[in-house]
C-alpha cells in the first residue's frame, strides 16, 4: 500500500493519482483521480470547512485477516477518515459521495452473495453509516466502468464513463 | 536456477520498495511528485528484452551493480518525457540541442541518485554490499540493455536464454513524465535472491521458460489466424509472462476506451482472458470481415465476436496439448468500455484468493501500427502453478 499525501508545502495544486487498492488525502485543494473502477468501488470523502478531502479505491469488500487494508472496502475508509482528521477534517462534518460496484460480467464463480461490486456498495454503505457518514450523491452499480476525479476545492466528483459520458456528482 | 512463487513475491515486494525510493528520490531532487504505478516481475529471453528497447526508440542511462549482486540497471524514457523532466531539472536548458551534452549529463546524475537507491534496497535485504558503475547514456537504442555487460555475467547462452527483468513504471502526473526503471540480474545473482528467500519446493526456472514458449507460440497462432481470416498482415510484437501484485493488473492499462470480448476459460489452469482493441483497429476488424455492413453496431459486436473467438482459440488450443489437458473456453462477452475498467472485474475476482497474479500479455499488430490488438490472460495461479509442474523437465 501507499499512500500519497500531498505536500503541504507545495503550493501549486496539482492532481493526485490514486492506485487501484490505495488511497490518498489532500489537504492543499489538490485533485485526487483513479481510473478503472469496475466492480472495485471508489469512494471520495469531503470536509467543506477546511477542504480537505480523500479519496479511496477498493477492490473488494471485507478485510480478512492478514490483508492489505487499502484493498478492502470497510478498512480503507477507515484509515481513509483517520488520515483526513490528521490533515485538519471534522469527521462530523464530512459528507461522501460514491461511484463504481458495477458487474460487468457473470462469471461462474459468483456466488450466492450478490456480485462483487453489489458487494462493494453494500460494505461501503455499512462502513459509513457506521461512522455517521451521509452519502450525498452517488453513482453505482450498472455494467459499466468508470474513471474519477474528486475537486478538493468544491467537493465536485467528476465521473467518467465511456457508457454513459461524464457527469458531476 | 529455480523459481517459486514465494521468491517472487519478495523480488516484486523489493522491487516496489525500491522503486518507491527511487521515486522518492526524484521528488526530493527535482520537486516532481513521482509516483509507482506498476511493478513486474517478467520472464523473457534475452532478445525478448533488446528487441523492446529497440522498438520503443527510448533514451535510456544504464547503469551496472556488482559485488554481492551482479547486473544491470536501466531507466529508459521516451524522448518526449526525457526532454520534460530534463526541462523541469533545469529549465531552459533545450534537450533537444545538437550536443545535448548538458541534457545527457543531468539524466545520468538522475539515474545515479534513483538507480543507487533502487539497488540499496536489494544490498540490504541480502545483507551484502553492491557497487554501481558510473552511469552510461544511450540516446538511439542500437545497442540494448544487455550488450554492455556481456562481461559481466550475461555471457553464457544464446539470446533464447531466459532472464528475469523487473519493470517499474514511474510516472509524475503533473509534468506527464512516464519512465521505466529496469533492473536485470545476471541469472547466477537471481540464484542468490532465490536462495536467500529460502523456499524449497521451487520449479526449475525451465518451467516457466516454457511455459513462457507456449504462450509465445499461442501468440504467434492467434497472429496467423487473425491474419488468414481478415487478410491484415500482423505479426506479434510482444508476447510475455509476467508476476504482477494484482491490483497492478489492470493499472497495466490506461483508461483509454477499448472494444473486444472477455472470456472465461476452465481447466488446468482456469482463468479469464481478454482480447482489447483500439477503437480505429475495431474499425478495421468489421469492415475487413462485413464490408459495407461495419456501420451496424449489432454486425459490429459479432464482428468482435468472432474474431474473438478465433483469436481465443488460437491463443488456447496450443495450451491444452503443452499441458496434455483440456481447456474450455465460455463463449465470448463483447466489452465496449475504459480498458483498465474492463480487466479490473477480472483481477479483482481473482482477488479474493491470490494476492499476486501471472499476467500473460501478448500484442499482435500490423508494421505500421494501424491495427493493434493485446491480450491479456490471467490463470488462477495455484493452477498455473500446477500446469507448471507438468511443465517441469523431470515431469
Amino acid at each position: 500500500m501507499q499512500v500519497y499525501t500531498t505536500d503541504t508545502s507545495s503550493p501549486q495544486s496539482g492532481r493526485t493519482k490514486v492506485g487501484i487498492a490505495d488511497y490518498a488525502v489532500s489537504s492543499d485543494q489538490s485533485t485526487l483521480t483513479t481510473s478503472g473502477l469496475g466492480s472495485c468501488i471508489g469512494v471520495a470523502l469531503y470536509d467543506p470547512d477546511t477542504c480537505v478531502s480523500g479519496l479511496a479505491h477498493a477492490m473488494l469488500p471485507e478485510i480478512e485477516p492478514g490483508g492489505e487494508p487499502a484493498k478492502f472496502a470497510d478498512s480503507s475508509i477507515e484509515l481513509l477518515l483517520s488520515e483526513m482528521e490528521a490533515a485538519g477534517a471534522n469527521i462530523d462534518r464530512v459528507v461522501a459521495k460514491i461511484a463504481g460496484g458495477s458487474t460487468m460480467f457473470d462469471f461462474t464463480s459468483a456466488n450466492g452473495d450478490g456480485s462483487i461490486g453489489d458487494r462493494n456498495v453494500e460494505t461501503t454503505r455499512e462502513t459509513l453509516a457506521r461512522f455517521g457518514i451521509e452519502i450525498v450523491a452517488e453513482d453505482i452499480g450498472g455494467s459499466h466502468g468508470r474513471s474519477l476525479e474528486l475537486d478538493a476545492q468544491t467537493g465536485d466528483l467528476r465521473v467518467r464513463s465511456a457508457k454513459t459520458g461524464n457527469s458531476v456528482l | 536456477m529455480n523459481l517459486d512463487v514465494r521468491s517472487l513475491r519478495t523480488f516484486s515486494r523489493l522491487a516496489h520498495s525500491g522503486a518507491e525510493k527511487a521515486a522518492g528520490s526524484l521528488t526530493t531532487l527535482a520537486g516532481i511528485d513521482t509516483y509507482v504505478n506498476v511493478t513486474k516481475v517478467e520472464l523473457g529471453t534475452k532478445s525478448d528484452v533488446e528487441t523492446e528497447f529497440a522498438e520503443r526508440d527510448l533514451v535510456s542511462v544504464h547503469i551496472g551493480f556488482n559485488g554481492g549482486l551482479d547486473g544491470r540497471t536501466v531507466l529508459a524514457f521516451s524522448p518526449e518525457s526525457a526532454e520534460r523532466l530534463v526541462d523541469a531539472l533545469m529549465p531552459g536548458i533545450d534537450a533537444t540541442d545538437a550536443d545535448g551534452e548538458l541534457a545527457a549529463s543531468s539524466l545520468k546524475e538522475v539515474a545515479n541518485i534513483m538507480l543507487g537507491g533502487f539497488i540499496d534496497g536489494w544490498a540490504d535485504y541480502l545483507d551484502t554490499s553492491v557497487d554501481i558503475t558510473t552511469p552510461t547514456y544511450v540516446e538511439d537504442d542500437d545497442s540494448g540493455p544487455l550488450k554492455e555487460i556481456e562481461a559481466s555475467g550475461f555471457e553464457h547462452g544464446g539470446t533464447d536464454e531466459h532472464v528475469l527483468v523487473f519493470r517499474n513504471q514511474l510516472e509524475a502526473a503533473d509534468n506527464a513524465i512516464e519512465f521505466d526503471l529496469y533492473m536485470v540480474p545476471t541469472p547466477d545473482s537471481i540464484g542468490t535472491i532465490v536462495e536467500a528467500s529460502g523456499e524449497d519446493d521451487a520449479l526449475p526456472v525451465e518451467s516457466f521458460a516454457a511455459f513462457s514458449e507456449m504462450v509465445n507460440d499461442g501468440a504467434n497462432q492467434a497472429s496467423a489466424d487473425i491474419t488468414s481470416m481478415t487478410g491484415i498482415d500482423t505479426t506479434v510484437e510482444v508476447s510475455r509472462l509476467s508476476f504482477v501484485p494484482i491490483e497492478g493488473v489492470p493499472m497495466s492499462l490506461t483508461d483509454a476506451v477499448r472494444r473486444g470480448v472477455v472470456l472465461e476459460f476452465s481447466g488446468t489452469p482456469s482463468g479469464y482472458i481478454a482480447i482489447l482493441f483500439d477503437e480505429p483497429s475495431a474499425e478495421n476488424i468489421a469492415s475487413s470481415l462485413l464490408p459495407g455492413m461495419e456501420g451496424d453496431e449489432a454486425m459490429r459486436q459479432s464482428a468482435i465476436q468472432e474474431i474473438g473467438n478465433i483469436v481465443t482459440s488460437g491463443f488456447l488450443d496450443g495450451w491444452a496439448n503443452a499441458l496434455e489437458t483440456t481447456i474450455d473456453i465460455s463463449p465470448p462477452k463483447h466489452v465496449h468500455d475504459l480498458g483498465s475498467a474492463i480487466i479490473d472485474p477480472l483481477a479483482t475476482d481473482l482477488a479474493q484468493s491470490q494476492e499476486y497474479a501471472f499476467l500473460i500479455d501478448s500484442t499482435i499488430r500490423t508494421d505500421d501500427d494501424e491495427f493493434t490488438c493485446d491480450i491479456y490472460a490471467l490463470p488462477d495461479e495455484t493452477e498455473l502453478r500446477k500446469a507448471l509442474e507438468q511443465l517441469s523437465p523431470a515431469a
